[in-house]
């Protein structure tokens, strides 16, 4: 690290957030909106997935009785009426929405955190160390992860860990990425600076220095990579190397819906709807909290 | 990243020797460039090779199983590993491979007799390529003029319309919207085929490939069409080239479309360079659902028979690919901006 003492003074200032004056009280209500309309339709979507079959009688999502199949929308007792096989699919669309918010939040900390520290090394230190890990994320990036994803899946097998492994293949490197060029902004800012003049050992510059000042960038990245992530893990299931059936995900209710699209659309078009209002929540609150953070 | 500088060249002499010509010509920016980006993408290359193969033997399984299926004894298999050069250790073969790789023979597909990797490529690669090149044209024709009637009357009608729209193409997962599509285009009316059927008319080629390019187009149009937005608007209110125009009494119109639109492609041309990456992985996806028989849908069938040379040979395609389009996007930048041309290109 060799930065002269001398950059404090030229660089002095933090970069000039072009302040926009424009937008005044009359906007304010509409940016909160922006960001507790999604964070209310996460929030009951998680109620609904995660607590709401611990206190309420919902139906088994596996193991429906063959006498009830077909049933349509808006039946007594099920709301989105029963599947080819006589599940309930109000309660699969839970069961399923449980897998795909844990896939989200599992893939997202992993790249977080193994994404987040190679890309704060290679940054903070600079030289061999950032040649050599950018190559090698390089390397990832440059390589078709879906065939990565599909060939980790298919070793370890399918079942929900292993496709949370294998999603984070797209995680760790978009991580490594945002968070190279964040802490890259960051490294020569006055009050980095001014911690390494004054002693500080690198572990405590990166991670008392560095890191809360690029955690809001991450988790902004991390609100728009769960929706991705949510959209693969439905790929996963619907290319075959996803949560294999019986158990109730996204995906696999859309792929097996796919036979009977001609005749039941519903099968499809059920699944589908969570799938978008979850993936365009995220994205919402992802974009709303970049402009609250002002983050790029 | 260490960023070289290049210097910056005096423009080759007009009418010199030939020496003289090839000399200015070696000393040209784009061609330097070219040549240390493609040098520097060797090594990436070479990793993403050694990758693929590396995963591809991890998996359970291998050629000869997956081809003589669960009732074939033990002996039968291991002869026929021993035809395939399946019993030689890992190095071996990899080093075989990459040797042949070196003098430009991607060596015969395991599975489907002895074709070789180069023919099956040739026959899939440009099924993917129509669909991609289709896919980008619906994009640009779709995603500029939306961008600058959003940008003409920002926070109008067509403006939030046009953000709704983008907010939902972003999010929805290009499986679902195949499904979509198929329900409303081909379950009641027939007017697209929801399966490849080989035809020889333009028409029939073009009505096979619409409905799978609309499904790649439709997230990128969203993305394409706020990102222009963004860039129009910004340079609407900060620029002084436009305030120049605007003082001239150019229509506000003409501002748009000839001071900010032109400047805003650069832009646009990072963004597309970068999504390569993604399209070609959706691509595979979308030949599934339709069944294309492009390269994305031999590669899942080559995942499948655990056939390794076809693998191989697809993923350097894809890699080389990415690469391409990093180095094409760079060169583009000299083209649309001069002033790129002779400044420090920094990576």
């Amino acid at each position: 690290m060799s930065l002269p003492a001398a950059n404090i003074l030229t660089t002095a200032s933090v970069a000039p957030a072009a302040e926009v004056a424009g937008p005044a009280a009359g906007r304010r209500w509409v940016r909160n909106l922006e960001i507790a309309v999604p964070a209310t339709i996460l929030i009951l979507l998680l109620f609904f997935c995660f607590i709401w079959p611990m206190v309420y009688p919902v139906p088994k999502p596996v193991g429906g009785s063959l006498t009830t199949v077909n049933l349509p929308l808006w039946s007594k007792g099920h709301i989105f009426g029963t599947d080819i096989v006589g599940n309930d699919v109000m309660s699969r669309i839970l069961y399923g929405g449980r897998v795909s918010f844990e896939v989200a939040a599992g893939v997202q900390a992993i790249g977080l955190v193994v994404g987040g520290l190679v890309g704060l090394v290679a940054a903070y230190r600079g030289g061999w160390t950032d040649a050599v890990l950018m190559r090698i994320l390089d390397v990832f990036i440059a390589f078709p992860s879906l065939v990565l994803v599909l060939a980790i899946a298919d070793s370890l097998g399918p079942s929900e860990t292993h496709v949370i492994w294998a999603l984070s293949a797209f995680s760790i490197p978009a991580f490594a990425r945002v968070s190279r060029a964040a802490a890259l902004r960051l490294r020569d800012q006055p009050f980095v600076v001014a911690a390494r003049l004054s002693g500080s050992r690198p572990w405590r510059i990166m991670f008392q220095h560095l890191v809360p000042n690029m955690l809001p960038q991450l988790l902004t990245f991390s609100m728009l990579g769960a929706s991705l992530t949510i959209i693969l893990e439905g790929a996963l299931d619907f290319l075959g190397y996803g949560i294999p059936q019986p158990t109730a995900s996204w995906g696999n209710m859309i792929a097996s819906g796919e036979s009977f699209i001609s005749v039941y659309p519903r099968y499809v078009v059920v699944p589908s709807i969570f799938l978008l209002v979850t993936a365009i929540s995220l994205n919402l609150l992802g974009d709303g909290l970049r402009a609250r953070w002002n983050v790029r | 990243m260490s960023s070289t500088s290049v210097p910056v060249q005096p423009a080759s002499r007009p009418g010199g020797a030939v020496a003289q010509r090839l000399a200015g010509l070696a000393r040209s920016p784009a061609l330097r460039l070219s040549g240390r980006r493609l040098l520097a993408a060797i090594p990436v290359l070479w990793g993403v090779t050694l990758l693929s193969f590396l995963v591809m033997n991890a998996l359970p399984g291998d050629a000869a199983s997956a081809m003589l299926g669960i009732n074939a004894t033990p002996a039968e298999l291991r002869a026929f590993s021993i035809q395939l050069h399946l019993n030689e250790p890992l190095w071996v073969r990899y080093g075989h491979w990459l040797a042949g790789v070196v003098t430009g023979n991607l060596g015969q597909s395991l599975a489907s007799g002895h074709q070789s990797v180069a023919s099956i490529i040739g026959q899939r690669l440009p099924v993917t390529l129509e669909l991609v090149v289709y896919a980008l044209v619906i994009t640009l024709v779709v995603s500029i003029p939306l961008a600058v009637l959003c940008a003409r009357w920002p926070r109008g009608i067509i403006d939030r319309l046009s953000m709704l729209f983008s907010m939902g193409s972003i999010s929805i997962a290009p499986y679902v919207l195949a499904l979509l599509l198929i329900i409303v285009f081909c379950v009641d009316s027939h007017v697209f085929p929801s399966i490849y059927s080989p035809t020889s008319t333009v028409v029939g080629n073009l009505r096979n490939y619409t409905l799978p390019s609309i499904v790649l187009a439709v997230p990128l149009v969203g993305f394409y069409t706020r990102f222009l937005r963004a860039d129009l608007l910004e340079q609407m209110q900060s620029e002084d080239y436009i305030v120049t125009a605007r003082a001239k009494g150019v229509s506000e119109w003409r501002v748009l479309t000839r001071h900010a639109l032109r400047n805003s492609f650069i832009g646009l041309l990072t963004v597309i360079g970068l999504n390569l990456a993604t399209l070609i992985g959706v691509t595979v996806i979308v030949e599934q659902i339709f069944s294309l028989p492009g390269i994305g849908f031999e590669l899942l069938n080559a995942i499948s028979n655990r056939d390794v040379p076809v693998v191989e040979g697809i993923v350097l395609v894809f890699g080389i690919a990415v690469v391409l389009a990093n180095l094409l996007t760079d060169l583009l930048y000299g083209v649309l901006d001069p002033r790129i041309r002779h400044v420090a290109s920094r990576r």
